[in-house]
Protein backbone atom coordinates (compact mmCIF):
# COMPACT_ATOMS: atom_id res chain seq x y z
CA UNK A 1 0.00 0.00 0.00
CA UNK A 2 0.90 2.88 -0.99
CA UNK A 3 0.13 6.39 0.93
CA UNK A 4 1.39 10.24 0.71
CA UNK A 5 0.51 13.12 3.40
CA UNK A 6 1.12 16.37 1.98
CA UNK A 7 0.15 19.49 2.98
CA UNK A 8 -2.57 21.99 1.46
CA UNK A 9 -3.62 21.72 -2.38
CA UNK A 10 -2.25 24.65 -4.97
CA UNK A 11 -4.71 25.89 -6.69
CA UNK A 12 -2.76 28.52 -8.17
CA UNK A 13 0.69 29.77 -8.74
CA UNK A 14 1.77 32.90 -9.77
CA UNK A 15 4.86 33.83 -10.75
CA UNK A 16 6.99 37.60 -10.36
CA UNK A 17 5.14 39.40 -8.24
CA UNK A 18 6.91 41.80 -6.68
CA UNK A 19 8.84 41.65 -3.60
CA UNK A 20 7.02 38.14 -2.98
CA UNK A 21 8.00 36.47 -5.53
CA UNK A 22 6.79 33.58 -7.31
CA UNK A 23 3.35 32.59 -4.36
CA UNK A 24 0.90 30.12 -3.93
CA UNK A 25 -2.94 30.13 -3.91
CA UNK A 26 -3.33 27.28 -1.43
CA UNK A 27 -6.34 25.64 0.02
CA UNK A 28 -5.15 27.09 3.27
CA UNK A 29 -6.08 30.39 2.03
CA UNK A 30 -9.55 29.33 0.50
CA UNK A 31 -10.72 27.73 3.27
CA UNK A 32 -9.78 30.14 5.52
CA UNK A 33 -11.85 32.67 3.89
CA UNK A 34 -14.67 30.17 4.10
CA UNK A 35 -13.88 30.03 7.87
CA UNK A 36 -13.90 33.78 7.61
CA UNK A 37 -17.42 33.79 5.63
CA UNK A 38 -19.37 30.92 8.75
CA UNK A 39 -17.82 33.43 11.76
CA UNK A 40 -19.09 36.19 10.14
CA UNK A 41 -22.15 34.78 9.40
CA UNK A 42 -22.58 33.21 13.03
CA UNK A 43 -21.67 37.00 14.51
CA UNK A 44 -24.21 38.84 12.23
CA UNK A 45 -26.69 36.09 12.74
CA UNK A 46 -25.78 36.54 16.77
CA UNK A 47 -25.47 40.29 16.85
CA UNK A 48 -28.75 41.38 15.44
CA UNK A 49 -32.50 42.02 16.89
CA UNK A 50 -30.99 42.09 20.41
CA UNK A 51 -33.40 43.45 22.90
CA UNK A 52 -33.15 44.82 26.21
CA UNK A 53 -35.86 42.92 27.94
CA UNK A 54 -37.75 39.79 27.62
CA UNK A 55 -34.61 38.46 25.46
CA UNK A 56 -34.45 35.09 22.93
CA UNK A 57 -32.71 31.89 23.37
CA UNK A 58 -30.38 33.11 20.54
CA UNK A 59 -29.63 36.37 22.68
CA UNK A 60 -29.33 34.81 25.54
CA UNK A 61 -26.40 32.43 23.71
CA UNK A 62 -24.83 35.37 22.26
CA UNK A 63 -24.48 37.13 25.80
CA UNK A 64 -23.13 34.10 27.44
CA UNK A 65 -20.16 33.68 24.63
CA UNK A 66 -19.85 37.24 25.18
CA UNK A 67 -20.02 36.41 29.16
CA UNK A 68 -17.77 33.69 28.88
CA UNK A 69 -15.12 35.42 26.78
CA UNK A 70 -14.58 38.16 29.20
CA UNK A 71 -14.39 36.18 32.16
CA UNK A 72 -11.67 34.32 30.27
CA UNK A 73 -10.03 37.56 29.71
CA UNK A 74 -10.12 38.78 33.13
CA UNK A 75 -9.77 35.74 35.01
CA UNK A 76 -5.74 35.58 33.24
CA UNK A 77 -5.12 39.72 32.69
CA UNK A 78 -7.25 41.38 35.02
CA UNK A 79 -9.50 44.16 33.93
CA UNK A 80 -6.44 46.87 32.14
CA UNK A 81 -6.48 44.44 28.83
CA UNK A 82 -10.09 44.87 27.98
CA UNK A 83 -8.90 46.11 24.77
CA UNK A 84 -7.22 42.54 23.63
CA UNK A 85 -10.76 40.45 24.08
CA UNK A 86 -11.95 41.01 21.08
CA UNK A 87 -8.26 39.35 19.15
CA UNK A 88 -8.27 36.98 22.06
CA UNK A 89 -12.04 35.85 21.02
CA UNK A 90 -11.14 35.49 17.71
CA UNK A 91 -8.21 33.96 17.32
CA UNK A 92 -10.56 31.83 19.75
CA UNK A 93 -13.43 30.91 17.61
CA UNK A 94 -11.41 31.01 14.24
CA UNK A 95 -8.97 28.32 15.48
CA UNK A 96 -11.82 26.70 16.95
CA UNK A 97 -13.54 26.36 13.22
CA UNK A 98 -10.77 25.82 11.34
CA UNK A 99 -9.88 22.66 13.51
CA UNK A 100 -13.23 21.01 13.43
CA UNK A 101 -14.07 22.31 9.55
CA UNK A 102 -11.74 19.20 8.97
CA UNK A 103 -15.47 17.03 10.25
CA UNK A 104 -16.59 18.00 7.68
CA UNK A 105 -13.96 16.50 5.15
CA UNK A 106 -12.47 20.27 4.19
CA UNK A 107 -8.73 20.66 4.17
CA UNK A 108 -8.51 22.50 8.10
CA UNK A 109 -6.33 25.66 7.76
CA UNK A 110 -4.67 25.13 10.60
CA UNK A 111 -3.12 22.56 9.44
CA UNK A 112 -1.12 24.79 7.59
CA UNK A 113 1.65 26.22 9.47
CA UNK A 114 1.50 29.68 7.90
CA UNK A 115 -1.99 29.99 9.65
CA UNK A 116 -0.01 29.70 13.04
CA UNK A 117 2.44 31.48 12.44
CA UNK A 118 0.61 34.65 11.52
CA UNK A 119 -1.43 34.42 14.60
CA UNK A 120 1.60 34.17 16.51
CA UNK A 121 3.48 36.77 14.96
CA UNK A 122 0.72 39.13 15.81
CA UNK A 123 0.92 38.36 19.18
CA UNK A 124 4.48 38.46 19.27
CA UNK A 125 4.41 42.29 17.98
CA UNK A 126 1.64 42.82 20.43
CA UNK A 127 4.57 41.31 23.86
CA UNK A 128 7.32 43.55 22.11
CA UNK A 129 5.49 46.08 22.13
CA UNK A 130 4.38 45.76 25.77
CA UNK A 131 8.10 44.56 26.79
CA UNK A 132 9.05 48.14 25.95
CA UNK A 133 6.01 50.07 27.08
CA UNK A 134 7.21 48.61 30.55
CA UNK A 135 10.95 49.06 30.68
CA UNK A 136 11.54 51.51 27.96
CA UNK A 137 13.35 50.51 24.68
CA UNK A 138 16.90 50.80 25.95
CA UNK A 139 15.65 48.55 29.28
CA UNK A 140 14.14 45.98 26.65
CA UNK A 141 17.21 45.57 24.30
CA UNK A 142 19.35 45.66 27.92
CA UNK A 143 17.09 43.13 29.27
CA UNK A 144 18.84 40.64 26.33
CA UNK A 145 22.16 40.86 27.94
CA UNK A 146 21.44 39.57 31.45
CA UNK A 147 22.51 38.21 33.25
CA UNK A 148 25.67 38.50 31.39
CA UNK A 149 26.83 39.81 27.87
CA UNK A 150 27.54 36.85 26.15
CA UNK A 151 24.17 35.43 26.93
CA UNK A 152 22.69 37.76 24.03
CA UNK A 153 22.44 35.18 21.45
CA UNK A 154 20.25 32.58 23.72
CA UNK A 155 18.18 35.63 25.39
CA UNK A 156 17.66 37.06 21.58
CA UNK A 157 16.65 33.03 20.22
CA UNK A 158 14.49 32.40 23.33
CA UNK A 159 12.22 35.67 22.15
CA UNK A 160 11.83 34.69 19.25
CA UNK A 161 11.18 31.00 19.67
CA UNK A 162 8.27 33.09 21.85
CA UNK A 163 6.10 32.81 18.26
CA UNK A 164 7.49 29.84 16.60
CA UNK A 165 6.60 27.68 19.80
CA UNK A 166 3.33 29.03 19.96
CA UNK A 167 2.53 28.39 16.78
CA UNK A 168 4.37 25.06 16.16
CA UNK A 169 2.44 23.48 19.48
CA UNK A 170 -1.01 24.25 17.68
CA UNK A 171 0.58 23.29 14.15
CA UNK A 172 1.76 20.02 15.18
CA UNK A 173 -1.21 18.87 17.39
CA UNK A 174 -3.37 19.41 14.30
CA UNK A 175 -0.86 17.84 11.62
CA UNK A 176 -0.88 15.22 13.77
CA UNK A 177 -4.69 14.48 14.11
CA UNK A 178 -4.86 14.86 10.46
CA UNK A 179 -1.93 12.03 10.03
CA UNK A 180 -3.08 9.83 12.26
CA UNK A 181 -6.65 10.27 10.76
CA UNK A 182 -4.84 9.90 7.29
CA UNK A 183 -2.88 6.34 8.65
CA UNK A 184 -6.39 5.25 9.82
CA UNK A 185 -8.34 5.55 6.37
CA UNK A 186 -5.06 4.17 4.93
CA UNK A 187 -5.08 0.88 6.96
CA UNK A 188 -8.78 0.56 6.97
CA UNK A 189 -8.94 1.24 3.50
CA UNK A 190 -6.61 -1.80 2.84
CA UNK A 191 -7.97 -3.80 5.53
CA UNK A 192 -11.72 -3.31 3.70
CA UNK A 193 -9.85 -4.16 0.65
CA UNK A 194 -8.52 -7.33 1.60
CA UNK A 195 -11.49 -8.58 3.69
CA UNK A 196 -14.24 -8.02 1.09
CA UNK A 197 -12.17 -8.98 -1.71
CA UNK A 198 -11.65 -12.12 -0.13
CA UNK A 199 -15.43 -12.36 0.86
CA UNK A 200 -16.23 -10.86 -3.15
CA UNK A 201 -13.94 -13.67 -4.54
CA UNK A 202 -16.71 -16.67 -3.49
CA UNK A 203 -20.69 -15.40 -3.33
CA UNK A 204 -21.49 -18.48 -1.75
CA UNK A 205 -19.24 -17.90 1.29
CA UNK A 206 -20.34 -15.04 1.41
CA UNK A 207 -24.13 -15.71 1.27
CA UNK A 208 -23.87 -18.45 3.89
CA UNK A 209 -22.03 -15.92 6.74
CA UNK A 210 -24.92 -13.64 6.00
CA UNK A 211 -27.13 -16.44 6.57
CA UNK A 212 -25.36 -17.23 10.03
CA UNK A 213 -25.19 -13.69 10.76
CA UNK A 214 -28.95 -13.66 10.44
CA UNK A 215 -29.32 -17.10 12.71
CA UNK A 216 -26.76 -15.66 15.00
CA UNK A 217 -29.15 -12.12 15.32
CA UNK A 218 -32.70 -14.54 15.58
CA UNK A 219 -31.43 -16.86 17.79
CA UNK A 220 -29.50 -13.95 20.08
CA UNK A 221 -32.59 -12.39 20.03
CA UNK A 222 -34.94 -14.93 21.27
CA UNK A 223 -32.42 -15.78 24.03
CA UNK A 224 -31.67 -12.13 24.92
CA UNK A 225 -27.85 -13.27 24.21
CA UNK A 226 -26.55 -9.82 23.20
CA UNK A 227 -23.18 -10.56 22.08
CA UNK A 228 -24.69 -13.14 20.32
CA UNK A 229 -27.33 -10.52 18.55
CA UNK A 230 -24.08 -8.07 18.51
CA UNK A 231 -22.03 -10.71 16.31
CA UNK A 232 -24.86 -11.70 14.42
CA UNK A 233 -25.61 -8.38 13.09
CA UNK A 234 -21.86 -7.99 12.51
CA UNK A 235 -21.52 -11.20 10.33
CA UNK A 236 -24.91 -10.66 8.33
CA UNK A 237 -23.14 -7.13 7.74
CA UNK A 238 -20.11 -8.30 6.12
CA UNK A 239 -22.11 -11.49 4.31
CA UNK A 240 -24.43 -8.76 2.62
CA UNK A 241 -21.25 -6.38 1.82
CA UNK A 242 -19.31 -8.91 0.46
CA UNK A 243 -22.16 -10.50 -1.38
CA UNK A 244 -23.01 -7.16 -3.19
CA UNK A 245 -18.59 -6.81 -3.56
CA UNK A 246 -18.75 -10.02 -5.85
CA UNK A 247 -20.42 -8.00 -8.21
CA UNK A 248 -17.97 -5.89 -8.81
CA UNK A 249 -18.13 -2.41 -10.18
CA UNK A 250 -18.81 0.87 -7.20
CA UNK A 251 -19.36 -1.72 -4.65
CA UNK A 252 -15.62 -3.68 -5.13
CA UNK A 253 -14.73 -0.16 -5.07
CA UNK A 254 -16.05 0.85 -1.97
CA UNK A 255 -13.61 0.76 1.64
CA UNK A 256 -16.72 -0.41 3.37
CA UNK A 257 -14.70 -0.16 6.73
CA UNK A 258 -13.55 3.71 6.44
CA UNK A 259 -17.63 4.03 7.48
CA UNK A 260 -17.99 4.86 10.81
CA UNK A 261 -15.16 3.30 12.32
CA UNK A 262 -12.56 6.28 12.20
CA UNK A 263 -15.11 8.31 14.29
CA UNK A 264 -13.57 6.80 17.40
CA UNK A 265 -9.95 8.60 16.48
CA UNK A 266 -11.94 11.36 15.29
CA UNK A 267 -13.14 11.87 18.39
CA UNK A 268 -10.45 12.98 19.81
CA UNK A 269 -7.72 14.16 17.07
CA UNK A 270 -10.25 16.46 15.66
CA UNK A 271 -13.14 17.17 18.40
CA UNK A 272 -10.85 17.36 21.65
CA UNK A 273 -7.61 18.39 20.21
CA UNK A 274 -9.37 20.89 17.94
CA UNK A 275 -10.85 22.58 21.24
CA UNK A 276 -8.45 22.04 23.31
CA UNK A 277 -5.52 23.75 20.59
CA UNK A 278 -7.64 27.15 20.36
CA UNK A 279 -7.98 26.76 24.45
CA UNK A 280 -4.59 26.53 24.39
CA UNK A 281 -3.70 28.94 22.03
CA UNK A 282 -5.49 31.80 23.55
CA UNK A 283 -4.20 30.82 26.95
CA UNK A 284 -0.91 31.51 25.99
CA UNK A 285 -1.74 34.35 24.16
CA UNK A 286 -3.18 36.55 27.73
CA UNK A 287 -0.15 34.75 29.59
CA UNK A 288 2.30 35.99 27.27
CA UNK A 289 1.10 39.89 26.96
CA UNK A 290 0.21 40.00 30.98
CA UNK A 291 3.63 38.67 31.61
CA UNK A 292 5.31 41.23 28.89
CA UNK A 293 3.49 44.28 30.44
CA UNK A 294 3.88 43.29 34.32
CA UNK B 1 -4.34 19.28 -14.70
CA UNK B 2 -2.13 17.74 -12.29
CA UNK B 3 -2.59 18.21 -8.32
CA UNK B 4 -0.31 19.93 -6.92
CA UNK B 5 0.44 19.51 -2.67
CA UNK B 6 2.44 21.76 -0.32
CA UNK B 7 5.20 19.66 1.67
CA UNK B 8 3.84 19.48 4.98
CA UNK B 9 4.98 21.92 6.47
CA UNK B 10 5.75 24.92 3.54
CA UNK B 11 6.75 28.75 4.14
CA UNK B 12 4.14 30.35 1.88
CA UNK B 13 4.57 34.19 2.58
CA UNK B 14 1.07 34.74 1.00
CA UNK B 15 -0.71 32.66 2.95
CA UNK B 16 1.16 34.28 5.93
CA UNK B 17 0.07 38.15 4.88
CA UNK B 18 -3.12 36.63 4.19
CA UNK B 19 -3.92 35.02 7.23
CA UNK B 20 -2.64 38.10 9.12
CA UNK B 21 -4.92 40.47 7.23
CA UNK B 22 -7.73 37.74 7.44
CA UNK B 23 -7.40 37.91 11.16
CA UNK B 24 -7.69 41.64 11.70
CA UNK B 25 -10.69 42.13 9.25
CA UNK B 26 -12.15 39.36 11.17
CA UNK B 27 -11.25 41.01 14.58
CA UNK B 28 -13.32 44.12 13.27
CA UNK B 29 -16.13 42.10 12.15
CA UNK B 30 -16.47 40.42 15.16
CA UNK B 31 -16.27 43.48 17.22
CA UNK B 32 -18.68 45.40 15.05
CA UNK B 33 -21.32 42.74 14.40
CA UNK B 34 -21.06 41.08 17.78
CA UNK B 35 -19.17 42.41 20.62
CA UNK B 36 -20.11 45.92 19.99
CA UNK B 37 -23.51 45.50 19.73
CA UNK B 38 -23.44 42.87 22.81
CA UNK B 39 -22.01 45.45 24.89
CA UNK B 40 -24.51 48.31 23.73
CA UNK B 41 -27.43 45.82 24.51
CA UNK B 42 -25.78 45.08 28.34
CA UNK B 43 -25.07 49.02 28.46
CA UNK B 44 -28.26 49.67 27.91
CA UNK B 45 -30.16 47.29 30.24
CA UNK B 46 -27.00 48.62 33.40
CA UNK B 47 -28.29 52.15 32.69
CA UNK B 48 -32.21 50.69 32.64
CA UNK B 49 -31.51 49.21 35.81
CA UNK B 50 -29.54 51.98 37.53
CA UNK B 51 -32.59 54.13 36.38
CA UNK B 52 -35.25 51.74 38.12
CA UNK B 53 -33.21 52.01 41.50
CA UNK B 54 -32.99 55.79 40.94
CA UNK B 55 -36.50 56.06 40.41
CA UNK B 56 -37.52 54.06 42.97
CA UNK B 57 -35.05 56.09 45.76
CA UNK B 58 -36.87 58.90 44.49
CA UNK B 59 -40.18 57.66 44.66
CA UNK B 60 -39.06 56.43 48.13
CA UNK B 61 -38.05 59.67 49.29
CA UNK B 62 -40.93 61.35 47.85
CA UNK B 63 -42.92 59.01 50.05
CA UNK B 64 -40.91 59.78 53.40
CA UNK B 65 -41.69 63.67 52.58
CA UNK B 66 -44.98 63.26 52.44
CA UNK B 67 -45.22 61.08 55.60
CA UNK B 68 -43.45 63.73 57.17
CA UNK B 69 -45.23 66.66 55.68
CA UNK B 70 -48.21 64.73 57.31
CA UNK B 71 -47.08 63.56 60.44
CA UNK B 72 -46.39 67.64 60.90
CA UNK B 73 -49.81 68.55 59.69
CA UNK B 74 -51.62 65.96 62.56
CA UNK B 75 -49.02 67.78 65.13
CA UNK B 76 -50.11 71.06 64.27
CA UNK B 77 -54.05 69.70 63.89
CA UNK B 78 -53.33 68.18 67.64
CA UNK B 79 -51.91 71.38 68.63
CA UNK B 80 -54.51 73.48 67.59
CA UNK B 81 -57.59 71.21 68.33
CA UNK B 82 -56.07 71.56 72.11
CA UNK B 83 -55.83 75.22 72.14
CA UNK B 84 -59.25 75.67 70.63
CA UNK B 85 -60.32 73.09 73.69
CA UNK B 86 -58.20 74.92 76.14
CA UNK B 87 -59.09 78.47 74.79
CA UNK B 88 -63.07 77.02 74.59
CA UNK B 89 -62.34 75.64 78.48
CA UNK B 90 -61.50 79.22 79.37
CA UNK B 91 -63.97 81.14 77.89
CA UNK B 92 -66.68 78.62 79.24
CA UNK B 93 -64.94 79.12 82.82
CA UNK B 94 -64.77 83.14 82.13
CA UNK B 95 -68.38 83.19 81.74
CA UNK B 96 -69.61 80.61 84.01
CA UNK B 97 -67.49 83.10 86.57
CA UNK B 98 -69.13 86.06 85.34
CA UNK B 99 -72.50 84.62 85.67
CA UNK B 100 -71.69 83.22 88.91
CA UNK B 101 -70.51 86.92 90.49
CA UNK B 102 -73.27 88.47 88.60
CA UNK B 103 -75.90 86.39 90.32
CA UNK B 104 -73.94 86.46 93.42
CA UNK B 105 -73.68 90.36 92.65
CA UNK B 106 -77.45 90.29 91.85
CA UNK B 107 -78.07 88.28 95.52
CA UNK B 108 -76.23 90.66 97.29
CA UNK B 109 -78.01 93.85 96.13
CA UNK B 110 -81.16 91.47 96.36
CA UNK B 111 -80.36 90.94 99.95
CA UNK B 112 -79.19 94.32 101.06
CA UNK B 113 -82.10 95.84 99.39
CA UNK B 114 -84.32 93.24 101.28
CA UNK B 115 -82.96 94.05 104.09
CA UNK B 116 -83.09 98.02 103.73
CA UNK B 117 -87.25 97.21 103.37
CA UNK B 118 -87.13 95.01 106.47
CA UNK B 119 -85.60 97.56 108.65
CA UNK B 120 -87.34 100.69 107.18
CA UNK B 121 -90.34 98.51 107.90
CA UNK B 122 -89.19 98.07 110.95
CA UNK B 123 -88.73 101.51 111.79
CA UNK B 124 -91.79 102.22 110.04
CA UNK B 125 -93.73 99.62 112.93
CA UNK B 126 -91.83 100.75 115.46
CA UNK B 127 -92.72 104.41 115.22
CA UNK B 128 -96.72 102.97 114.39
CA UNK B 129 -95.91 100.93 117.30
CA UNK B 130 -94.37 104.10 119.46
CA UNK B 131 -97.23 106.93 118.62
CA UNK B 132 -99.94 103.79 119.00
CA UNK B 133 -98.39 103.45 122.14
CA UNK B 134 -97.92 107.22 123.10
CA UNK B 135 -101.32 107.87 122.29
CA UNK B 136 -102.42 104.87 124.35
CA UNK B 137 -100.21 106.21 127.45
CA UNK B 138 -101.48 109.66 127.45
CA UNK B 139 -105.02 108.29 127.20
CA UNK B 140 -104.22 105.90 130.19
CA UNK B 141 -102.47 108.20 131.82
CA UNK B 142 -105.03 111.02 131.39
CA UNK B 143 -107.13 108.49 132.75
CA UNK B 144 -104.86 107.72 135.80
CA UNK B 145 -104.13 110.71 137.21
CA UNK B 146 -107.21 112.59 136.02
CA UNK B 147 -105.24 115.51 134.89
CA UNK B 148 -105.37 117.35 131.85
CA UNK B 149 -101.85 117.36 130.70
CA UNK B 150 -100.85 119.75 127.73
CA UNK B 151 -100.92 117.47 125.26
CA UNK B 152 -97.16 118.87 123.21
CA UNK B 153 -95.21 118.94 127.47
CA UNK B 154 -96.25 115.21 127.56
CA UNK B 155 -95.42 114.48 124.25
CA UNK B 156 -91.72 114.43 124.51
CA UNK B 157 -91.62 112.51 127.78
CA UNK B 158 -93.62 109.42 126.45
CA UNK B 159 -90.93 109.36 123.50
CA UNK B 160 -88.35 109.16 125.55
CA UNK B 161 -89.83 106.93 127.99
CA UNK B 162 -90.58 104.70 124.40
CA UNK B 163 -87.15 104.94 123.37
CA UNK B 164 -85.62 103.69 126.69
CA UNK B 165 -88.43 100.83 126.26
CA UNK B 166 -87.79 100.22 122.75
CA UNK B 167 -83.53 100.56 123.19
CA UNK B 168 -84.67 97.60 125.84
CA UNK B 169 -86.48 95.58 123.83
Amino acid sequence: MEMSINGAKILATFENVPILGTVHVTQTLVVSWLVMIIISALCVWLGSNLKVTNISRKQAAAESIYKALVNFVHDRMGTEFDRYIPLVGTIFITSLISNLISLLGIWSPTADLMTELGWALVVFVIITYHKVKASGIGGYLKGFLDPIFVMAPINVMAELFTPISMACRHFGNILSGTVISALVYGSLTAASYALFGALGSSPIAAVVLALIGAAMVFFGKKKGNKKLFIFGIVFAVLGVLGFLTSFGGVFAKFPWLTVGLPAITSFYFDWFTGCIQAFIFCTLTTMFIKQAAG
Amino acid sequence: METIYQSLVAVEPLTLIANICNLFIQMLIIKKFFLDKIIAVLDQRRQAADKEITDAEQAKQEAMDIKKTYEANMLQANAKANEILTSAQKTAAERSEKIIGEAQQAAAQIKSKASADIAQEKKKAINDAKNEISGLALAIAGKVVEKELAQEDQAGLIDRFIDELGDQV
